[in-house]
């Protein structure tokens, strides 16, 4: 169980880096890392490290692209993007995401079925 | 298309490793310099910052190994490691990996090489175009009938039936052999030929390298005067002279134009191919029309055609089988008095080549198949000994974190390296092995020569050496890595540690070893005693001194009976004159020298009840004095005398087992009997000769009768064999035979020259092949099961070193150390040995079929083995003995 509840982990934290991107467009890793914390309502509590190993399988699957660049502060840091697959990916995984919990939330609706 | 765009990446990430390394550590320091400066907005301090920053990016260790093996391909990656790894390890002890290697080498190239005989002989397609369609179809004896042999040969009516009514062949050839002598163009010579029907080179599919075949109207009697060369004629006698098309040459004293010549190496068909009841030559050298008339059956024309055929693409040697099983119901309704004379049995070719090879071949695959088991255990052996030296290493690594299947798949590397080397020294074995194989082998062994190092057997080779590298690597690597963690790291532990389970297993191996040689060596032992009681048995004739050689009359030249008795005569005469030989004499065939006919009897004191259960006999030839020359003894009533001729009363003389078969109880002599056929007289039993061994030493010899070749036979008499016994030795005389034939007919080249010694010697080759092989690898078993021995028991010995020390400081004697020792040894072998017994007796009787005069379970072999493994054993307890025995307590005691 552990194993799939990676997979899972693995598939939602892409879906996230993705929408942050679309969000704040171009971002570092530490950035990214950050505003995903923030917009979990800081109830993800991840290692940042973590986020790097995703960032790779999503530059080798095509969906951003890297280039260094200079922060705010002058700092030297290797900013990601959207490219335009990764744009139409992360449409069409909000929508598979939105259908799932629709389909999900009315099994669990107080309307279906019985008890409680 | 995403994932494949990533693994592709994967594979590019596998170069440019340090690149990534550095990029990724700048991109790790510029987070945590973002995230410092972050915090120190916050208000932190500069060392709070950093510390709250590196405690919340995780172990940049870990994440770092985590990008890696995103960015590449980790298996791979830590596959080269290991293989590197493993080079290291195996280069610091050349010594260890040289007899690793080496007697992996010994298991791996004779598996090999035994393999790539099985693969010439039982795997590889044979050299004719879609030959899974080529059969044979043989007739086979009515049940019951014995006559030693089970494939028959067709009769000409029954042929001509086949190939008119078949719709299962796409091509049918009948054929038989038969010998010409090629005058005319150099010395005369005598020559193997095939006289073959228009349909045998179509069925056989292969084409010629010059001109063509014969067409079916070359195939008529009266315009089958052309003939087919074999290549190695061609090259021999013309010279290989591409102009020999349309050529005339000198047969038998006929002319014949050549039509074509066959590409090299086809000299089909091989006498060692073909069935036992037809006389074939060791290879054709030339192909003639068989030219059947298409008239009416002659009464008691013989049945001497082997037919081959061809069936149609994607009919099934099974269809055609049915089609012959019907057809011959119809023959049999056409001729009701043959009958059961009409089944047949349909061999594919591949089968018919193998012959009889197939199952001594399994038995030599499986003897070396145990040499190899006994090399891998050795191996083993030597490897749980290193693998305990690395214990510390291993239990510090794996308390570091390192993955312990990781660890032994790096074990399991370093075995499959060392198998691989042993692998690739075992192959050049190999082709050693095969190129004296081909050399030294029986000439008996089909395709032979075809044997190679082709794909199938480097793939075997490969796959022997992969599955020894898992077999002997897989148990030391588990047994190594075992983890007894505070054992191990102790200092003060002892430095030669190991559990017990390590040591039975290694006791183990050794007595598995010593079973598995025990039953390799009695196998031997059983072959070899095959082998002499074979050689040491009666065969009804004395060989030694004996000359034989054939004599073949062209039929244009001696027309009648008178001519050709009136020729051997003549020669008997000569040669009886010479001053070397002692005694001359005429047959059909000699001993050893090919089959002879056979027919059913006409025995008027005792008609047949049952007119399918005729008594049958083998029917030959022979001159006055032949017996005398081949040595058989006459038991009862006279030999054959010059004034038993055509015109004189008709005689016979039987052997032994006719008389006890038909006459039981009686006395043969002055009896009658005859071929069945009313055209040939019944003639008086004269005389009884011991029976004699035709075909191989072992035969029961089966009834035989013996006709004067000067009164009426049907057998041709155009060709006989000679024997000359001499006084000197017999190749000596061969010289003055020649000249002797060639002054009453200088035409008249003479034949298979060959001292009968020779024959019979040619007749037990398989059985000295294998008796030579299975010794070979018991030998090898035995040399590695008692190396084997000789390490497991020193090894033991070393490790009870501290032991050994405090029994001779109490008192011990040397001696009881000596006995000690010999003792482990002697026991883990007799443990062996007995294993190896019930294993023997188990198996028994798969060997029985390969046995003569000698049981599988012969008690006094299985002692003989049983002794002689101990007392190797023991041999090889020795030097680990007189070491221990030589321990200075002193030193033992302080020995860690």
């Amino acid at each position: 169980m552990a194993r799939s509840k990676n997979d899972v982990w693995q598939g939602t934290l892409a879906l996230m880096i993705l929408k942050t991107l679309e969000a704040l467009g171009p971002l570092h890793g530490y950035g990214i890392a950050r505003r995903i914390e923030q917009t979990s309502g800081n109830r993800l509590a991840v290692n940042y490290g973590t986020i790097y190993p995703a960032l790779i399988k999503l530059e080798q699957e095509g969906y951003i692209a890297s280039e260094w660049g200079q922060s705010n502060n002058n700092r030297r840091a290797k900013y990601y993007k959207l490219t335009r697959a990764g744009t139409k990916q992360v449409q069409k995984e909000a929508r598979d995401w939105e259908q799932a919990t629709a389909i999900v939330a009315r099994f669990l609706s107080p309307e279906s079925g019985s008890s409680s | 298309m995403r994932s494949l765009r990533a693994f592709l990446l994967r594979i590019a990430g596998l170069f440019g490793g340090r690149r990534h390394d550095r990029e990724l550590t700048e991109e790790f320091e510029s987070h945590l310099e973002l995230h410092i400066e972050d915090n120190l907005r916050d208000g932190m301090s500069p060392v709070e910052a950093r510390r709250q920053a590196v405690l919340k990016f995780g172990g940049m260790e870990a994440a770092k190994a985590s990008c890696r093996d995103r960015r590449g391909l980790p298996f791979l990656e830590t596959l080269t490691q290991d293989i590197r790894f493993a080079l290291r390890i195996l280069r610091k002890n050349p010594g260890f990996v040289a007899i690793a290697v080496l007697t992996l080498a010994l298991g791996i190239g004779a598996s090999t090489a035994v393999f790539s005989l099985v693969n010439a002989v039982l795997l590889k397609p044979l050299p004719y175009p879609n030959s899974g369609q080529i059969v044979f179809p043989w007739r086979q004896a009515p049940p019951g009938l014995n006559l030693g042999y089970n494939d028959l040969p067709w009769g000409r009516i029954e042929f001509l039936f086949l190939s008119r009514e078949s719709q299962t062949f796409e091509a049918l050839g009948a054929f038989k052999s038969d010998s010409f002598n090629l005058t005319g163009s150099g010395d005369p010579a005598r020559l193997d030929g095939l006289r073959a029907s228009a349909g045998f080179f179509p069925a056989l599919g292969v084409s010629p390298l010059l001109g063509r075949t014969f067409t079916a109207d070359e195939d008529q009697p009266g315009h089958e005067h052309s003939v087919v060369l074999g290549y190695q004629l061609w090259r021999d006698r013309f010279g290989g002279d591409p102009a020999i098309l349309g050529r005339s040459l000198e047969l038998n004293g006929d002319a014949y134009t050549v039509l074509g010549v066959m590409p090299a190496g086809f000299v089909f068909p091989r006498a060692q191919e073909m069935p036992g009841s037809f006389t074939f030559a060791r290879e054709v050298q030339l192909w003639i029309p068989l030219a059947l008339s298409r008239g009416a059956l002659i009464p008691a024309e013989p049945s001497e055609l082997a037919v081959v055929g061809r069936l149609k693409a994607g009919i099934a040697v099974a269809q055609g089988q049915a089609e012959m099983d019907v057809l011959g119901q119809r023959l049999q309704a056409q001729f009701p008095q043959a009958k059961g004379w009409f089944t047949s049995r349909v061999t594919p070719m591949a089968r018919q080549l193998a012959g009889e090879t197939r199952r001594p071949l399994l038995l030599i695959l499986g003897a070396v198949g145990i040499v190899l088991l006994i090399a891998c255990s050795n191996v083993a052996s030597l490897l749980l000994t290193r693998s305990l030296g690395r214990k510390r290493e291993f239990t510090l690594r794996a308390a570091l974190g390192a993955d312990k299947r990781r660890l032994i798949r790096q074990l399991l590397t370093e075995s499959l390296l060392l198998a691989s080397f042993g692998g690739l020294l075992g192959t050049l074995l190999t082709a050693a092995a095969i190129h004296f194989m081909k050399i030294l082998g029986p000439a008996s062994i089909p395709r032979l020569s075809e044997t190679t190092l082709d794909f199938r057997v480097l793939g075997f080779a490969l796959g022997v050496s992969l599955f020894s590298g898992v077999c002997f690597g897989l148990a030391p690597a588990i047994a190594g890595t075992r983890e007894n963690l505070i054992e191990s790291l102790k200092e003060g532990g002892p430095r030669s540690g190991e559990s017990q389970a390590t040591t039975k297993l290694r006791n183990a191996l050794l007595v598995s070893e010593v079973a598995l040689a025990f039953v390799l060596v009695i196998a031997a032992g059983l072959l070899a005693q095959t082998f002499f009681h074979l050689l040491s048995v009666d065969p009804g004739f004395h060989p030694a001194h004996v000359l034989t050689f054939e004599l073949s009359l062209p039929a244009s030249k001696y027309t009648n009976q008178d001519q050709i008795v009136g020729l051997y005569q003549s020669a008997l005469q000569k040669l009886r004159a010479l001053p070397g030989v002692e005694s001359a004499g005429i047959t059909e065939t000699v001993p050893m020298g090919g089959a002879t006919e056979s027919t059913a009897l006409r025995i008027p004191a005792h008609p047949a009840a049952d007119p399918n259960d005729r008594p049958y006999s083998n029917y030959t030839m022979a001159s006055p004095g032949y017996f005398v020359a081949v040595g058989t003894p006459l038991l009862r009533g006279r030999d054959f005398l010059e004034s038993d001729t055509a015109d004189s009363m008709p005689v016979t003389i039987i052997n032994s087992a006719m008389a006890k078969k038909y006459w039981p109880g009686e006395d043969p002599i002055g009896k009658q009997v005859g071929p069945l056929s009313r055209l040939y007289p019944v003639a008086t039993v004269i005389g009884i000769v011991a029976d004699t061994k035709r075909l191989s030493l072992r035969e029961e010899p089966p009834p035989e009768m013996y006709v004067p070749y000067t009164q009426k036979v049907w057998p041709s008499l155009l060709t006989m064999d000679v024997v000359l016994r001499t006084k000197v030795d017999p190749v000596s005389a061969a010289a003055a035979a020649r000249e002797t034939i060639h002054s009453v007919d200088p035409d008249l080249p003479l034949a298979n020259i060959a001292t009968l010694e020779t024959l019979v010697d040619g007749s037990m080759t398989q059985q000295r092949f294998a008796m030579f092989v299975l010794g070979a690898f018991g030998a090898l078993a035995l040399l590695l099961a008692s190396i084997g021995m000789y390490g497991v028991i020193s090894y033991s010995t070393m490790q009870r070193t501290q032991e050994i020390g405090i029994r001779m400081a109490l008192g011990a004697q040397r001696r009881s150390v000596v006995a000690m020792v010999l003792g482990h040894g002697g026991r883990l072998a007799s443990l062996g040995i007995a294993i190896g017994l019930i294993a023997a007796l188990a198996m028994g009787h798969t060997m029985a079929s390969f046995l003569y005069g000698v049981r599988p379970t012969d008690p006094l072999t299985l002692a003989a083995v049983s002794l002689l493994l101990l007392t190797v054993a023991l041999v090889a307890c020795y030097v680990p003995a007189r070491r221990a025995m030589r321990t200075d307590p002193v030193i033992a005691l302080r020995y860690e």
